[in-house]
């Protein structure tokens, strides 16, 4: 026992030893949280991009720190407000300015005019650098895209009589074309054509499609013009010749079943993120598919679509410390360069932000290639301060009792307005 | 050196000494207990958006949900809908239960184990349960009234997706759990002596007199304390309608705990969800404080006044 003990305690010591010589402490360490926790598949990726950098150079080590997807916010948010936030991490794009305003992010403007060749701006998507502007200032650097496309189901198509020809793009179209597509039997729907409220498509989507939004240029909400009424009477009455149990139904027993409606061959077009073409891949699913542009209106449509992404940031925790800053540069540079884009692209399987290390990432995939076309067209939702959630929780309610019949749909627009200029009023109140 | 003063010594060493065992404990009270409360009362009279630092601003959150917050009333009567039926609902189905087992037939360690079971089961998983079996389409509780539905001719109910029902629906989901205070009514209930209810069968007294005459009488002590326990649990909910409803349909469960979890989390208004905490806890303190006036009409066994 005694020898066991003892050989324990010299592999605790020798294990111990090795751990501290992995960690120089000659170096700068930099800190830096991600989304690719230990048992994650990304782990191992991401922690060999790690070492690349720490052995590519003898004055920063980066040391890593992952997060699953869910836990990271909390986490961040918390850091951040404590000011013990990592010097470098992602975070979300859309409300960059809410924490430039704050200070607490360093303005990557100055750094850019400081060492000119270290980023590759043209090689950013304009759309995504303007969310990450605050003040005429670059705050934080696109880190990955999103965006939104319609996915269709070419068997549906071809047992239906259509072909790829028939994808529509305009409103009218899909309305034409997903009515050849519904399959009802005994009274329940078996197979649905396309449901504007179905899979990711958003009411704020369509209406930036019409040209309108849920807010004016001066963060005030609108929601109260005949357009508006009439894009959400659109989405209500798309189905209207199934009931609303039929769809809710319909669609209750999709979010049941905890599997995407139109990967499971349910329904035959929908609006859907990138990631689903992710999930189609990896479960291996043996339908024929393709993506195209979201069906705009028919006159004076706008091609758009929601596109988000993670930005990437380097935190200022007011410490006045340069040499970590200047060590997170480093890191962001390398973090956006063109092989490190495209490793973390193979990695994740996400749409980086870097349009060269897509382009190359894509070449073999014509329906990556045409995701990629639609990031030009994304646009992110705008950010509100006295409604952050205002796509979410702020206009869930409205919108689903909109769609269900609970309220008319002027009445709910009517609604959802005055709580967005009672939380306009009670926010300003206490600025 | 005098007797006295080496005795004051020795005392203070002690009490140093016990000081010193107690401090982990102490230490944990007032980092994780005491200071997180008054720092949560300190911010409800700030602005705080978790980024900037806390702005004072007096009683504006306080100002601001009483007069110019419309959720902040519907939560509210939400809550105290669900408090006024769950918490009576949740002591007649126990009470029941505890009436129930408490017979000698065999097997009765086993019904006792299975009525209990949900309460081991998290609220998470068991909330997922539910909807499956409260699914419309194809949960099994429909499934079970598809002939009287048939016989009626009515449309099967939509339970937690329509707005007149999900409180409800969620209400009559928690009796699941109400297997908890049963197993305290039941303690109770077999601590009454046997010679009371001896001596009410040689008067003639029948069932339902020994029920409500002995037994409900002496078991006013643990049905009280379920009573407060149950008001102040009830003023918290909000698992339930995150998981199955998100607090719809139509805001219908958009509980008081849910729109101050939202307060925080979805418009960072950290100051403006303190404050609501710190209003549940005067809400919770004062009916608590009124319920305690009850008291009078509980009875002790043994307890000579």
């Amino acid at each position: 026992m005694k020898k066991i003990m003892i050989i324990m305690l010299a592999l605790i010591t020798m294990l111990t030893i090795s751990a501290c010589t992995n960690d120089p402490t000659d170096r700068i360490t930099i800190d830096f949280w991600h989304m690719a926790p230990i048992g994650s598949e990304a782990f191992t990726p991401t922690k060999q991009l790690i070492n690349a950098f720490n052995e590519s150079q003898d004055t920063y080590f980066v040391k890593g720190t992952g997060f699953s997807f869910w836990d990271y916010w909390d986490k961040i948010a918390v850091a951040i407000s404590s000011r013990t936030a990592p010097d470098i991490g992602l975070s979300t794009l859309d409300d960059v300015p809410a924490r430039a305003s704050s200070g607490v992010l360093y303005n990557i403007s100055e750094l850019i005019a400081a060492d000119p060749d270290g980023i590759e701006i043209d090689q950013l998507y304009q759309n995504q650098l303007d969310f990450a502007t605050y003040q005429n200032n670059l705050y934080a650097l696109p880190f990955t895209a999103t965006t939104r496309v319609l996915y269709y189901n070419l068997d549906m198509f071809q047992a239906a009589g259509l072909t790829e020809a028939d994808v529509p793009h305009t409103w009218s179209e899909l309305k034409t074309v997903a009515k050849k597509l519904d399959v009802v039997s005994n009274g329940v729907i078996q197979q649905l054509g396309f449901d504007p409220s179905y899979g990711n498509a958003t009411y704020h989507g369509w209406l930036w499609q019409a040209g309108l939004d849920f807010f004016d240029a001066e963060l005030n909400p609108t929601l109260n013009t005949q357009k508006h009424i009439d894009i959400l009477y659109w989405i209500k009455d798309f189905n209207s010749e199934f009931t609303r149990n039929q769809l809710v139904a319909f669609g209750d027993a999709n979010t049941m079943l905890g599997i995407n409606p139109f990967a499971s061959e349910r329904v035959a077009m929908m609006v859907e993120t990138d990631g689903l073409y992710e999930i189609i891949k990896n479960a291996n699913a043996d339908f024929n598919f393709g993506v195209s542009y979201i069906p705009i209106p028919d006159e004076d449509g706008i091609r758009v679509n929601w596109g988000s992404g993670f930005s990437i940031e380097m935190y200022d925790n007011g410490k006045n410390e340069t040499d970590q800053k200047q060590g997170a540069w480093e890191f962001l540079k390398y973090l956006m360069s063109y092989n490190i884009q495209l490793s973390l692209a193979e990695a994740n399987g996400w749409i980086m932000a870097h349009k060269g290390a897509m382009t190359k990432f894509a070449e073999d995939d014509p329906i990556l290639q045409r995701m990629l076309e639609e990031v030009a067209y994304a646009k992110d939702k705008v950010y509100v301060p006295y409604a952050p959630s205002w796509h979410g929780n702020d206009w869930q309610s409205y919108y689903t009792a909109a769609l269900s019949g609970a309220k008319t749909v002027e009445m709910a627009l009517q609604d959802a307005r005055n709580n967005y200029l009672q939380k306009r009023d009670n926010y300003n109140a206490t600025r | 050196m005098s007797k006295s003063s080496s005795i004051k010594k020795l005392k203070k060493q002690e009490n140093f000494i016990g000081y010193l065992f107690a401090s982990p404990w102490i230490t944990g009270l007032i980092l994780l207990g005491i200071f997180p409360i008054l720092m949560s009362l300190f911010i409800s009279f700030t602005n705080y958006n978790m980024i900037s630092d806390p702005k004072f601003i007096g009683f504006e959150n306080y100002r601001i949900l009483f007069t110019n917050d419309n959720l902040f009333w519907q939560s509210l009567g939400n809550t105290v809908y669900h408090v006024i039926i769950a918490v009576p609902l949740g002591i007649v189905v126990g009470l029941s239960l505890a009436f129930l087992l408490n017979n000698k037939i065999k097997g009765m360690g086993i019904y006792r184990t299975l009525f209990y079971l949900p309460n081991v089961v998290s609220v998470v998983a068991m909330s997922l349960l539910w909807l499956w079996l409260y699914q419309p389409n194809f949960g099994l509780i429909n499934q079970l009234l598809k002939p009287l539905y048939d016989l009626l001719k009515m449309e099967p109910i939509t339970w937690y997706l329509d707005p007149k029902l999900s409180k409800l629906t969620l209400i009559l989901m928690g009796l699941w759990t109400a297997g908890g205070s049963m197993v305290i009514y039941l303690a109770q209930m077999q601590d009454i002596p046997v010679s009371l209810y001896e001596a009410a069968e040689m008067d003639g007294a029948g069932w339902f007199k020994k029920a409500t005459l002995i037994t409900l009488p002496l078991m006013t002590p643990s049905i009280f304390f379920n009573f407060i326990m149950g008001l102040i649990g009830s003023f918290q909910v909000f698992t339930m309608a995150y998981i199955m409803t998100s607090g719809g349909p139509s805001r219908s469960t958009y509980y008081y705990a849910y729109y101050l979890f939202d307060k925080m989390m979805a418009d960072k208004a950290m100051g403006m969800a303190s404050a609501m905490a710190w209003i549940l806890l005067f809400i919770v303190l004062i009916i608590t404080i009124l319920a305690l006036r009850l008291n009078k009409y509980v009875f002790y066994l043994g307890d000579e006044t």
